[in-house]
């Protein structure tokens, strides 16, 4: 059996397109089949799993995958943290190409400052970790997010590094490409122990036939920094305006829907449609779409007064950081589900208890728990005394994780339907979401003030109005 | 995210057992004791430091930096990452900084562990016993810090010592003799710093008027004062940079020769650490290397904005006390007397307690057998009548005896 990891996403189309020249057509790939599980055809022995792009070097290193098909970045991003994972890059397959980019606010915009160093926003947190050592930055926070890199220079970061197609699209994101730092595309990645112990010919033959072995991948630094963005890093920001974060993604028609009931319309963020930078209706409130994930850290670091996202992003952020100033201050009352933890359908298990009982007796060592919340994960994991376990970072398809890839699954459940389809049951509830308004605990005076209590006073109304019961889905 | 080893234990951690903690305590006390005599005084940093104390240019190279445990504390969520202490001097330029700058000479030292991630079973912590010498001291406070480490290796039965000098000044003069930019040159240094000498081809491609090889420089080891003349009398007048390294080197070198002790020169001393500004040495024993240090001008001026010379040491506690003398020299110790109490009721257990307390105040090496297995030099039973039964180890002879004094009077007249 070959176990062979592939992404999902807009990379879909290219991939299968790639593995149908190789013959090694997946049934349903490239149709965009919505199960995690798929197979080749005339293939029996190979097994194939969709995963997000970011998820596929953790699989692999992880051993549970033996070959997959991801973005260069994604395995830079692990291996420059981690590197003697179990990870082999074996050829460049030359779809899917870009760049990662080290990228500035555009030249017309001043730079603020957050008066302790530059702030490198990013998705890969540990190549923008890395960059920084080699630019030997006297001082420097990076900024991780889950996405949406590109909104955050100049006001919330001096720095963004982000994939893009090429440095046109950069600049149409309204920001200076200063480098590219790595080329990047698709890879044939391979566990080492794989590839060093089983046959992997009958996919890993077929690949290399088509795209013959490559050099390493070069990282290109640039040798200093523009100075207005080094001089950026010692001045700090005074702001007179409100700043509001609102969510893109599955949150944002909740966010519209609470914004409308309290009397809030921002041209430019609707139901189906969302810019960046919405322009604001009310004198003194500035407006910026991010994702919901990244809000909490946002708010605390001041850069936001206010932000509606998910009471999971905000526990998730408490269960990591306790002390800070983050809270909720109106329950918008819409987008309501259960984060549960869930185990297989077939585990003869009621209770957590049971089910460790269960994995231990199969003679599991570490209990593999998945999540995209991996704060909320680890704290259940030590609040049930799970002993060995181990979290797996997922960043989405996680309902097709367990049994194979997990034991446990901590996830958000709405009618419960999704889970029942992908095989699973949920054993535990841990707490219910919806969607909320967050502020730091933090005095503010003013005309700021007033603006803060006349918005926190309208959504909580519009909150309390909400309709109730789970959306479905 | 491999698969967890068998051993609970983390990779690349240790334990210590018993035999082993004591040649860590005697490197450590050893250690201590002689640094207390030269008068210099103990300090600890903590464990966990800011990131950035050690990411500034001058302080940790890429390559180092690539290995430190830096994580986000549970208060971390601006993004401020905190960091295992990956070195010991940075910290204690820190300390200095904040607490100890009062413009007079500061004598530390520390044993202190640092935190390096290293491949495989590779140690991961080390123990680090360091001497920081901080204030205007010039060249003297190096040769006073390499009679100093070479006095405790002494002091701790360790032969055939070597040191093995440096100077930090030799490679910035070549490179900037060579017309590199000042960024070419930091990333040079950090290719020689991270022990990549085929630099020297590029180097010499640049230094026209160079009448000898570089390798006279980087490839041979010379020792004293003759070969540092010749240095004098072939590199410097192609590279007048090098006449005050080559200076200090001198002094320091002749003060070690005078002391007996001689020493090795090299030009290049790769260390992962570039706040070297000065002399550099390393210590050799039985040719492995058990520590090193040198001097560092300006790292606590880039630690806290005020330049203060200083220059410093670690010798290795882990490969010390691998090197110490088989059998550890023994110590002068006393007596064990295991106390056992005849019946177990409370009364005589708190009587064999108070027994045993009794005898440690005397000096005496004392404790209640907890098991029959347990054994010791001397066994006292403690019981009704009589009162204490004494009975030296492997003897079957018995004393019977009515108070501890009696007890105390047999054990100290049996030079045992």
């Amino acid at each position: 059996m070959i176990r062979l990891a592939l992404p999902t996403g807009d990379v879909r189309g290219e991939t299968a397109a790639l593995l149908k020249e190789a013959g090694l057509e997946v049934s349903g790939y490239a149709a965009g089949s919505r199960a995690y599980r798929l197979r080749t055809e005339g293939r029996e022995q190979v097994r194939v799993r969709l995963f997000r792009q970011k998820d596929i070097p953790i699989q692999i290193a992880l051993g549970n995958y033996d070959l997959g098909i991801c973005s260069l970045a994604w395995v830079e991003e692990l291996l420059r943290r981690y590197p003697s994972e179990a990870i082999v890059r074996v050829c460049d397959l030359g779809i899917d190409r870009g760049g990662l980019y080290l990228a500035a606010a555009d030249g017309g915009q001043a730079l603020a400052g957050s008066g302790r160093g530059l702030r490198i926003v990013s998705e890969y947190a540990n190549l923008a970790e890395a960059l920084a050592v080699r630019l030997r930055l006297p001082a420097y926070r990076v900024l991780p997010v889950w996405g949406a890199a590109e909104a955050y220079p100049p006001e919330d970061a001096e720095l963004a590094l982000l994939a893009a197609p090429d440095e046109e699209a950069v600049r149409t994101w309204g920001l200076r490409p200063l480098q590219q730092v790595l080329e990047t595309s698709a890879w044939l990645v391979a566990n080492r122990d794989s590839l060093a112990h089983r046959d992997l010919t009958p996919v890993l033959g077929r690949l290399l036939a088509h795209h013959p072995m490559v050099g390493e991948p070069q990282f290109c630094l640039p040798r200093r920094l523009p100075a207005e963005v080094s001089r950026a890093a010692s001045a700090l920001a005074e702001r007179g305006s409100v700043r509001l974060a609102l969510p893109d993604g599955h949150q944002q028609p909740q966010a519209v829907a609470a914004l409308t009931a309290a009397g809030l319309h921002f041209p430019g963020y609707e139901e189906d449609r969302a810019v960046r930078r919405p322009t604001s209706t009310m004198e003194g409130l500035e407006v910026k779409v991010i994702r919901p994930q990244d809000m909490p850290q946002q708010v605390a670091l001041g850069s936001f007064d206010l932000a509606i996202t998910g009471r999971d992003w905000l526990l998730d952020h408490l269960r990591r950081f306790p002390s800070s100033p983050v809270e909720e201050v109106a329950d918008l009352g819409r987008g309501r589900f259960a984060i549960v933890a869930t185990v297989y359908q077939d585990l003869p298990a009621t209770t957590v208890g049971e089910a460790v009982a269960q994995w231990r007796a199969q003679g599991r060592k570490a209990i593999r728990v998945a999540s995209e919340y991996t704060n909320v994960a680890d704290h259940y994991a030590r609040w049930r005394h799970l002993g060995h376990y181990q979290v797996i970072p997922v960043s989405g398809a996680s309902e097709g994780f367990v049994p194979e890839d997990a034991e446990l699954l901590i996830e958000g459940m709405e009618t419960g339907r999704s889970l029942a389809a992908n095989r699973l049951k949920p054993i535990e509830r841990l707490f219910e979401s919806t969607t909320c308004l967050i502020a730091a605990r933090r005095p503010l005076e003013g005309r700021r003030r007033k603006l803060v209590e006349g918005l926190v006073s309208r959504l909580r109304e519009a909150g309390a109005g909400a309709p109730t019961g789970p959306r479905e889905g | 995210m491999a698969d967890l080893p068998e051993s609970l234990r983390c990779r690349g951690m240790r334990d210590l057992l018993p035999e082993e903690m004591a040649r860590f305590r005697r490197v450590e006390e050893v250690f201590a004791t002689t640094c207390r005599q030269w008068g210099y005084q103990e300090v600890r940093t903590p464990t966990i430091e800011y990131l950035h104390l050690f990411t500034t240019a001058g302080t940790l190279s890429p390559q180092m930096l690539s290995r430190v445990y830096s994580f986000l504390d549970w208060d971390g969520w601006s993004g401020e990452r905190v960091v295992l202490r990956p070195d010991a001097t940075i910290p204690t330029a820190r300390l200095y900084a904040e607490h100890l700058d009062s413009g007079r000479i500061a004598k530390l030292f520390y044993v202190q562990n640092v935190f390096r991630f290293a491949a495989g079973e590779e140690s991961r912590e080390d123990w680090q016993c360091g001497v920081e010498l901080i204030g205007d001291t010039g060249t003297r406070g190096d040769a006073e810090l390499t009679l100093l480490g070479t006095e405790v290796l002494e002091a701790l039965g360790i032969t055939e010592v070597e040191v093995v000098l440096s100077h930090a000044g030799l490679v910035r003069a070549v490179l900037a003799r060579a017309g590199f930019s000042p960024e070419e040159q930091a990333a040079l240094y950090d290719r020689i710093l991270d022990g990549d000498l085929t630099v020297l081809d590029e180097l010499e491609g640049r230094l026209h008027d160079l009448k000898a090889p570089l390798r006279l420089l980087f490839e041979v080891q010379g020792s004293g004062s003759g070969y540092l003349a010749n240095l004098r009398g072939s590199l410097q007048p192609a590279i007048p940079e090098l006449a005050e390294p080559l200076e200090q080197l001198t002094l320091v070198t002749e003060t070690l020769a005078e002391a007996g002790r001689p020493c090795r020169i090299q030009a290049a001393l790769a260390r992962s650490f570039e706040y070297y500004s000065g002399s550099v040495f390393s210590f050799l024993a039985g040719g492995q290397r058990v520590g090193g240090g040198g001097r560092y001008d300006e790292l606590i001026g880039l630690v806290s904005g005020r330049g203060v010379p200083a220059s410093g040491f670690e010798l290795d506690v882990g490969p010390l006390s691998r090197l110490l003398p088989e059998p550890l020299k023994a110590e002068q110790a006393a007596p064990v007397v295991v106390v056992r109490a005849e019946r177990g009721t409370a009364r005589d257990l708190a009587r064999a307690y108070a027994s045993a307390r009794a005898l440690r105040e005397r000096g005496l090496r004392a404790g209640v057998a907890l098991d029959s297995g347990e054994g010791g030099d001397w066994e006292l039973c403690v019981g009704e009548d009589p009162p204490y039964t004494l009975r030296a180890a492997g003897s079957r002879k018995t004393r019977h005896l009515s108070d501890l004094e009696g007890v105390l009077a047999v054990l100290e007249g049996s030079g045992r």
